[in-house]
C-alpha cells in the first residue's frame, strides 16, 4: 500500500517534471526538469524493486548524462531563447498525433486488461540479475564496451575544432 | 503492489511527451533532451514487465537502452558543437542545408 504511494508520487512528480521539459523557453530550465524527471523515475524504479536500475539511473543520468547537458548549454552559450515560430494548425496536429496514440494504447490496456502473470514475488535482486547478464547477456554486455569506445573515439573526432590533414 | 497497467500508462505518458517535445520542439539541444524523456518511459516498461513477469530480463534490457542513451547523447553533442561551430545557430531551421 505504502509502495502504491510512492509509485504514485514519484510517477506523477516524473509526468509534470516531463512536461515542464518540453514547454520551458530557457534549455537550462530544461536541463534542471530533465534531472528532476530523471530522479523521479530512478524513485519509481525503487518501488518496482530494481534497485541496481535505479542506481544507474542516478549515477549515470543524474550524474553523467545530465551534467554533460549543462556543459554542452554552457558552451554553445543558449542564453539567446530560439524562437519556436510554428502556425497553430500544425502544431496542434503534432501534439495530437502523439496524445493520441498514447491514449488509443492506455485505453486498450485499461479495457481488456494486461495478461501479465503477476506472481507478486519479492523481487529478484541482485543476485539473478548478475548472473543472467553475465550468462547469457555476456556477449551483449561486452559488445556494449566496444559501442562505448567508438562513442568515445567518434565525438572527440566530430566535436574537434580542426580537422586532421588527410593525404587521401 | 503496483498494478501493471499503472506502470504502463506511466512509461506510455513519458514517451508521449517527449515525442511531442521532439516533434514539435526547434531547440537542438530540446530535442535531445526529450529523446532521453523517451527512452526513460521506454525503461519504465520494461522494469516493469521484468518485476511483475519475476524476470531480470527487463532490467538488463533496461541497462542497454541507458547504454544506448549515453552513446545517443555523446555523439548528438557532438553534432550540436560542430554544427554550432560552422553555423553559429543551433534550432532545426538552420539543417535544412544539410546535404547527402
Amino acid at each position: 500500500m505504502i509502495t502504491l504511494a510512492v509509485f504514485i508520487f514519484f510517477a506523477v512528480l516524473a509526468v509534470a517534471a516531463a512536461v515542464l521539459v518540453i514547454v520551458q523557453k530557457n534549455a537550462m530550465h530544461s536541463v534542471l526538469y530533465l534531472a528532476l524527471t530523471v530522479l523521479s523515475t530512478a524513485g519509481v524504479f525503487f518501488t518496482l524493486q530494481a534497485e541496481y536500475l535505479g542506481a544507474i539511473q542516478i549515477l549515470v543520468y543524474a550524474g553523467g548524462i545530465v551534467v554533460l547537458y549543462i556543459f554542452v548549454i554552457v558552451i554553445v552559450n543558449l542564453k539567446e531563447i530560439v524562437p519556436e515560430r510554428r502556425r497553430f494548425l500544425p502544431k496542434l496536429i503534432l501534439i495530437a498525433v502523439p496524445v493520441a496514440a498514447g491514449v488509443e494504447v492506455a485505453y486498450l490496456l485499461l479495457a481488456k486488461g494486461f495478461p501479465a502473470a503477476g506472481r507478486g514475488g519479492q523481487g529478484l535482486g541482485f543476485t539473478t540479475m548478475a548472473e543472467t547478464l553475465f550468462g547469457s547477456y555476456l556477449f551483449p554486455f561486452e559488445l556494449a564496451s566496444v559501442l562505448l569506445l567508438a562513442v568515445l573515439v567518434g565525438a572527440i573526432i566530430i566535436a574537434r575544432r580542426k580537422l586532421v590533414h588527410d593525404p587521401d | 503492489m503496483i498494478p501493471i497497467e499503472a506502470v504502463i500508462v506511466l512509461g506510455l505518458l513519458l514517451f508521449a511527451i517527449g515525442t511531442v517535445g521532439v516533434v514539435v520542439r526547434k531547440n537542438l539541444v530540446v530535442m535531445l533532451m526529450s529523446l532521453e524523456l523517451l527512452l526513460n518511459g521506454a525503461n519504465i516498461v520494461l522494469v516493469g514487465l521484468g518485476r511483475f513477469l519475476d524476470s531480470p530480463r527487463g532490467s538488463i534490457f533496461a541497462l542497454f537502452v541507458i547504454i544506448m542513451a549515453v552513446s545517443e547523447a555523446a555523439v548528438g553533442f557532438a553534432l550540436v558543437l560542430a554544427y554550432f561551430r560552422q553555423k553559429k545557430r543551433y534550432d532545426v531551421d538552420a539543417l535544412d542545408e544539410l546535404k547527402g
